[in-house]
């Protein structure tokens, strides 16, 4: 009893009780129409009388070929689905998503994914309004907004799809230069192209509703990549430069300004020292003048003395009597500059000893002097 | 028995022959015409379940959605008389389907070849009489859609067909032209370069003379103020010399001068050569000094 299985619904299936007239559950006039049938078919081709064992297959036969036929015809559209349905030909409706049943072979049911967003991508080298090649990609993102018409009003939507974005895409940026479509009217790129391509698709009665262009890349051809990327580097080496400069500016001026600051002190310092030292010399000068007046001989001659003294004991000295000397006379400067050199180291110690030597070769000298000028007189 | 079923298997059969023969369902994209021995008879435009005679008629159907024609680049010629290669495509649809039936003698290939080359001839006389330019992006839409309607003219009565649109995809330039595109898109790029480094050496130097400029100025205000300070000093010293020494100017003149001797002879190395009758040595000879 295989075949009655699937339709395991007793009460309600009209050939449940089919197998056998033995219980009385199937409506009896339906029983009644196939007896007759048969007995006609019977008649018709002179079998014998139908019996009980004769009628069985047909129905069974009968029973299968109407439950494949009801089958088949059963479908289910996804919540993400709608079906356009044709009956003998013609639209008769469009399906949102659950279970639906139609005739088979009657109607035909194709489904289409409304919600499903698919991407076509274009890309290629074209022409600019300023007569420069750019090599752009653009995806665009679509969806089927009208099954009924993506079905059944044009041959093949994806593809005019992709020949109308080729078309657009085109047109829009063979009305822009170079530079606006590689970096100023960018945006203009993707809304122009999807007003018009949006436009191409409506004339076109594709169904399909443009979501998004992008504008996935827009460049300077290959075979001119390198030079666009030189200026580039160029626009940078510019920036570069000023930056440069700016910090040679930022180092040059603060330093300048601090050494103004150095050379204006340098020069108020000079001033007070100058200023200070006068006032000090100015004031000692006086006040030695006071003195000086008071007993002007004395303090004159202390004076000269002291400041003689000072430069006699610190000095080398070789007296020279021009007048009553030699016209030919020996002195041993780098000598006498060596030995006072060697002795500077200890001057002030040894001064008064110097002086006292001074002072005894000088009394020497004058005695020589003087013993010669008697002998001459002596002579004379 | 069974040669009762025998038979009803064969009427069945028979029944599904005739009907399958002779019914036919025209769909919402199709459109028909019905061939009787080779003479058409009839055209089906609305969709739906119709009858034929079987054998004795024949149906041929045709896609009656709006199709492409894509043909392929073409090499054509410019005012300027210049070489493009210019791409297109053009939809249409089956207006009407017993004109087409017999322009095409049925064969969409036929109707598709047809219609290209009357395409290719409305873009060749567009283009002709434009410049590159005029077609990259000028009158583009004015182009086409004239194109479109020429086409109509033609195409509605001659193959009952029905032009919605001509588009053209790509203008390209031939690869020698490219070639020259792109060297003058590089001379442009290296005149664009070059200005910009120009640039930004010029604005280098001017950032640079500007600093040394300022550079100047700053420490020249700073020595002038500097020598300003310094003779203010000066003469500040000078008046305050002068107003100390000019009470008793000889008195002056004398600590000066010793003042100047002590300076001048302060090392061993100085050496002075000393006249016995210096004024120094009068004691020296006479205790009284004279």
């Amino acid at each position: 009893m295989a075949w009655n299985e699937p339709g395991g619904n007793n009460g309600k299936d009209p050939w449940g009780g089919g197998g056998g007239n033995r219980n009385n559950d199937g409506p009896p006039d339906l029983d009644e129409l196939f007896r007759k049938v048969q007995q006609k078919l019977g008649g018709l081709f002179g079998g014998s009388p139908s019996t009980g064992t004769g009628k069985f297959p047909w129905m069974l036969v009968i029973v299968i070929a109407v439950l494949i036929y009801a089958g088949l015809g059963i479908y289910q559209v996804n919540a993400n689905e709608q079906a356009v349905v044709l009956r003998l030909g013609k639209y008769h409706s469009t399906e949102s998503a659950g279970l639906h049943w139609n005739p088979p072979l009657i109607d035909s049911v194709t489904k289409v994914n409304m919600t499903e967003v698919r991407t076509e991508r274009t890309t290629g080298q074209m022409l600019t309004e300023d007569a420069n090649i750019v090599e752009v990609v653009l995806t665009v993102q679509w969806q089927v907004s009208d099954a009924e018409s993506f079905v059944l009003r044009v041959r093949e939507p994806v593809k005019s799809l992709q020949e109308a974005t080729d078309s657009a895409l085109r047109h829009v940026v063979g009305s822009l230069t170079l530079n606006g479509v590689i970096s100023q009217n960018r945006t203009q790129v993707s809304t122009d192209t999807q007003q018009r391509l949006q436009e191409y698709l409506d004339l076109y009665q594709t169904g399909i509703r443009i979501d998004v262009v992008n504008l996935t890349d827009a460049k300077a051809p290959r075979e001119v990549q390198d030079a666009f990327d030189d200026v580039t580097k160029a626009r940078e080496d510019e920036v570069r430069l000023q930056n440069e400069a700016q910090a040679y500016a930022n180092q040059v001026i603060p330093v300048a300004r601090g050494q103004a600051q150095r050379i204006i002190e340098e020069a108020e310092g000079y001033k007070a020292r100058v200023v200070e030292s006068a006032r000090g010399e100015a004031v000692r000068f006086e006040k030695l003048l006071s003195e000086y007046e008071r007993a002007p001989e004395v303090t004159r001659e202390r004076l000269y003395l002291d400041a003689v003294q000072d430069v006699m004991s610190n000095t080398s000295k070789v007296m020279v009597d021009v007048e009553g000397g030699n016209n030919m006379m020996y002195l041993p400067l780098d000598k006498l500059t060596q030995e006072s050199t060697s002795q500077a180291v200890q001057r002030k110690d040894t001064s008064p000893i110097v002086i006292e030597e001074v002072y005894q070769r000088i009394v020497e000298r004058l005695r020589q002097d003087a013993a010669s000028s008697r002998r001459s007189q002596t002579v004379r | 028995m069974n040669n009762k079923s025998l038979g009803i298997i064969v009427a069945l059969l028979l029944v599904v022959l005739l009907v399958s023969s002779s019914a036919f369902v025209v769909k919402e994209t199709e459109k028909a015409v019905l061939l009787r021995f080779g003479e058409l008879v009839r055209t089906y435009t609305e969709p739906g379940l119709y009858f034929k005679i079987p054998f004795a008629e024949k149906l041929r159907k045709f896609d009656a959605r709006i199709q492409t024609v894509d043909s392929s680049p073409v090499r054509m010629l410019n005012s300027e008389n210049k070489f493009m290669m210019v791409d297109s495509y053009a939809k249409y649809r089956i207006s009407d389907v017993s004109k087409f039936y017999i322009a095409t003698r049925g064969d969409e290939r036929n109707a598709v070849r047809l219609l290209s080359e009357r395409i290719n001839d409305q873009l060749r006389n567009q283009f002709g009489v434009r410049d590159l330019h005029e077609v990259v992006s000028g009158e583009r839409d004015e182009l086409m859609a004239e194109i479109t309607k020429n086409l109509n003219k033609v195409a509605q009565g001659d193959l009952g067909v029905e032009v919605i649109d001509v588009r053209v995809k790509r203008i390209d330039l031939p690869p020698e032209v490219s070639e020259s595109v792109f060297q003058r898109m590089r001379a442009g790029r290296e005149l664009e370069a070059r200005d910009h480094r120009a640039k930004g050496q010029e604005a280098s130097e001017r950032i640079k003379a500007n600093a040394d400029r300022q550079k100047v100025v700053i420490e020249s205000e700073a020595y002038r103020q500097a020598e300003e300070l310094r003779g203010a000093g000066d003469a500040e010293a000078a008046s305050i010399y002068a107003a100390a020494y000019t009470k008793n100017p000889e008195f002056y003149r004398f600590t000066r001068s010793l003042q100047a001797y002590r300076e001048s002879f302060r090392s061993k190395s100085d050496m002075l050569l000393v006249d016995p009758d210096s004024e120094f040595f009068r004691y020296l000879k006479d205790p009284k000094g004279q």
